[in-house]
């Protein structure tokens, strides 16, 4: 072959281009690299998407090095719209929040992002976009706050909640007391202990078995759990379906349901585990004015009235 | 040093070569690089203390086992319902074929409710295998049987489509020569279309590995009953196991290579022998 | 001996015609392409279903559509070669061969036999381990006919048996064609639509043109095909 170019020494340099080309994209954008696995996670990417976000804004590229500086925007702001990350009980309350705040400020619409709680600090962590967090847990508030990512002195707390159990209104399982969760052959949903309801309802039990009823009780109750579900909605959704014969909630979820939809157990408040909600503005929105305004909406007598529509009781 | 008569020929043949090298780089990267990302976020020490962990080791031991019933009930069952659904025409034929292509479309968890809905406790049918004490939402039965739903297509249209292409003249000789219908579809077409049977087997225990949505819908997540191996990443991501969810990822990947490497050697070892 | 009368409303066409071969002699169906010929052989062997017809093969029914008596395909002992052989790829000449021995259940001593017998008589016994989808055109044409025969059928059947084959090959399958057509004392129905073949094989000769018998005689005398079939 006369040629000095041959098709594969060609196809060779185009490789060599493309790679040259993605390491720069590399070395540009990350700045660290990898810390300790404790704080920089990657996002869980379900192969094929569980029940879940109302708007998904999570991370695009596709190198999953996290920086510990500035979250990588993930999806660009527009002027007139806030992303709200949002813990997933909230989802019933959150049209109604959403019209009104846009009705008190008619320049702002709101976006949110329904997840449970412990996902929503993980997309944090790893760089994906949100103007304000509304929190089920205090300890994930804490984490992400200490880790600077909220606006000093935002974090403010919005709402509490307490434990339920709730019960299909059929109730074939003849469940008439917190003791009958142990009897055997009951079907119990509960949220994954990462979810903060799960860390709330595990609460309750262990105080219910210190108080009340005893650690056998707890036990027999704990081996009646038949599935561990990633959000408290999907708790819920079960128990109305009948598929599970009792389900441990939070108490807005119940009060906020058309009346029939479940039967109620109430735990006594010394044994109930109060969950905190709290909000706040991060530091890396675009939208800080914007932001701000929705806070103070929430924390106002107009943003408490919604969610004491929902069920949730006052900070 | 290039003569000139080849320098305007070839200039656009380079270009074209040029443009085919990025191509393939940036696809191989786009699909290699997250890969290779997972390896590099665990060391080998953590990654095999990792594999201790018993909600790492349940989750394996789970999914491979439904996977492989999964597997053996669509390849069993599939099969000869393929073979007569392309041989034989019969009223209703239509529907059936958009019914093996319908759960290819359908989100999982829209799969799942539907079994839920329909086997559950309180299902249109379920309701009635309860009164006799059977359940099954909440079982590995229910992992099973969501596994076969989102993954039988994969096999159902590969084996329809290769069995509607086989020569017919093949079986005709089989038939003329005495043979019944189960010795045609074992020595014959099965024989005859077994690369492409493999592969759409490969699909099918890989959809069904992966299986999420359906899963946890109709069966529920509970650490050796039902937390496949997809769950379990899921849920130790989110935030409390963050070793658990990558090294369960990390044997995802394994496995499937894995699988992909034997079939390639398989099919490899038949192209020889043909 | 076989008898058949067939009638079968096709697309273009109504296949209408009478068929009528000794033991022991080869009757070649010839005509153009789309004139029914290989429809014909379906019909006998059992793979399609006529309108009316009434086959009968050593006074034996096989199909009787007023008597509603039908023998399924596996049931009729015939030896149908398709065109292209059909031999199949991924089995070796000898499991082929074999294949409607055991189809038949035959202990496993005859069916060894028999193998033997025809890859002797074949000449393809050094071939008997061989894949057979490595084998030339001729090579799988002496198979196919080895395989049909090794049933030890009624009647013979060959659908094109020629197409592919060089020179020498198809002088091999003819003659050998002939040799056991005589030998078994079967008849044999050859379809091909090459005049020069037809008078090298058969004895008798039947012109089909969109589905009837146009002429028929000995294979000697074939006229021009389209000379009878007015074709364009």
């Amino acid at each position: 072959m006369k040629e000095t170019f041959t098709p594969t020494k060609l196809a060779l340099i185009g490789m060599i281009c493309c790679l040259l080309f993605v390491s720069a994209l590399f070395a540009g954008c990350t700045q660290s690299t990898t810390t300790s696995l404790a704080t920089a996670t990657p996002t869980a990417a379900p192969v094929t998407p569980a029940p879940t976000p109302v708007v998904v804004a999570t991370t695009a590229a596709p190198t999953t090095v996290a920086t510990t500086a500035t979250p990588k925007p993930s999806f660009t702001p527009s002027e007139n719209n806030i992303v709200v990350y949002t813990a997933a009980s909230l989802t019933g309350a959150s049209n109604t929040i959403g019209s009104s705040f846009n009705k008190a400020y008619p320049s702002t619409t709101v976006s949110f992002d329904l997840d449970g709680t412990q996902a929503l600090k993980t997309q944090i962590e790893n760089g994906a976009y949100a103007d304000n967090f509304i929190s089920a847990s205090n300890s994930y508030t804490n984490t992400l706050n200490n880790e600077g990512y909220f606006v000093a002195g935002s974090v403010q707390p919005l709402a509490t909640n307490y434990i339920i159990v709730i019960l299909p209104p059929a109730n074939t399982a003849n469940i008439q007391s917190l003791a009958d969760l142990a009897k055997p052959g009951v079907k119990i949903a509960m949220e994954q202990k990462a979810v903060p309801a799960g860390t709330a309802s595990l609460a309750v039990i262990a105080n219910l078995a210190n108080d009340t009823l005893s650690q056998s009780w707890a036990n027999a109750t704990m081996s009646n759990v038949v599935t561990y579900e990633t959000s408290e909605p999907a708790v819920a959704a079960k128990v109305a379906l009948g598929e599970v014969d009792a389900g441990f909630v939070y108490q807005s979820t119940a009060t906020a349901a058309p009346s029939g939809t479940y039967t109620t157990l109430t735990i006594p408040q010394k044994d109930n585990y109060l969950q905190t909600y709290t909000i706040a503005v991060l530091k890396g929105s675009k939208n800080q004015a914007a932001a701000a305004e929705f806070e103070q909406f929430m924390l106002s007598s107009a943003g408490q009235q919604i969610l004491a529509q929902y069920g949730f009781s006052a900070p | 040093m290039i003569p000139d008569r080849f320098r305007l020929r070839n200039y656009r043949q380079k270009v074209t070569y040029l443009a085919a090298g990025i191509l393939i780089a940036a696809v191989t990267l786009y699909l290699a690089l997250p890969i290779v990302a997972l390896f590099l976020r665990m060391t080998p020490g953590l990654f095999f203390a990792t594999l201790n962990n018993p909600d790492v080791v349940s989750a394996l031991w789970l999914s491979l086992f439904t996977t492989c019933i999964t597997l053996t009930i669509v390849v069993l069952v599939g099969t000869p319902f393929a073979y007569f659904h392309s041989r034989y025409s019969y009223p209703g034929k239509m529907i059936v074929d958009t019914l093996i292509d319908l759960p290819l479309v359908l989100p999982p968890a829209v799969a799942g409710v539907a079994l839920l809905v329909l086997w559950g406790r309180v299902g249109i049918l379920g309701m009635y295998l309860n009164m006799y004490g059977i359940t099954i939402a909440f079982t590995t039965l229910a992992v099973i049987m969501a596994q076969i739903f989102v993954a039988s297509p994969f096999y159902l249209r590969q084996a329809k489509s290769l069995f509607e292409q086989l020569d017919p003249a093949y079986e005709q000789t089989a038939r003329t020569l005495g043979a019944s219908s189960l010795r045609i579809l074992t020595r014959v077409t099965v024989p005859m279309t077994a690369g492409g049977l493999i592969s759409g087997a490969v699909m099918t225990f890989g959809r069904a590995l992966g299986e999420f949505g359906a899963t946890i819908m109709f069966a529920g997540n509970l650490p050796g009953v039902t937390q496949t191996m997809p769950l379990a990443v899921y849920v130790g991501m989110e935030g409390t196991n963050i070793n658990v969810g990558l090294t369960i990822s990390i044997l995802l990947v394994i496995i499937s290579f894995g699988i992909m490497i034997a079939v390639r050697l398989i099919q490899r070892q038949e192209a020889k022998h043909a | 001996m076989l008898e058949a009368v067939i009638v079968k409303k096709l697309r273009d066409y109504t296949l209408d015609l009478e068929l009528s071969v000794k033991a022991g002699e080869v009757t070649v169906l010839m005509g153009v392409n789309g004139s029914g010929k290989s429809t014909t052989l379906n019909i006998i062997a059992g793979l399609l279903i006529p309108d009316t017809a009434s086959i009968t093969l050593n006074n034996e029914c096989l199909f009787k559509s007023t008597d509603n008596i039908d023998i399924p395909a596996e049931d009729r002992r015939i030896g149908y070669v398709l065109q292209n052989s059909a031999v199949f790829p991924h089995m070796s000449v000898r499991d082929n061969i074999a294949f409607g021995l055991r189809a038949r259940h035959l202990p496993r001593q005859v069916i060894a036999e028999r193998v033997a017998y025809w890859t002797e008589h074949m000449h393809i016994a050094d071939l008997i381990g061989v894949k057979a989808g490595n084998l030339s055109g001729g090579q799988k044409q002496r198979v196919a006919l080895a395989r049909a025969l090794a049933i030890e059928p009624a009647l013979l059947m060959l659908d094109e048996p020629f197409t592919g084959l060089d020179a020498d090959s198809t002088k091999v399958v003819k003659d050998l064609v002939r040799e056991f057509v005589k030998k078994l004392q079967i008849p044999c129905i050859t379809v091909t639509h090459r005049v020069v073949d037809s008078a090298d094989i058969g004895d008798f000769a039947c012109v089909l043109c969109q589905g009837k018998k146009e002429w028929e005689g000995h294979s000697g005398e074939i006229p021009e095909l389209c000379s009878v079939c007015h074709c364009t």
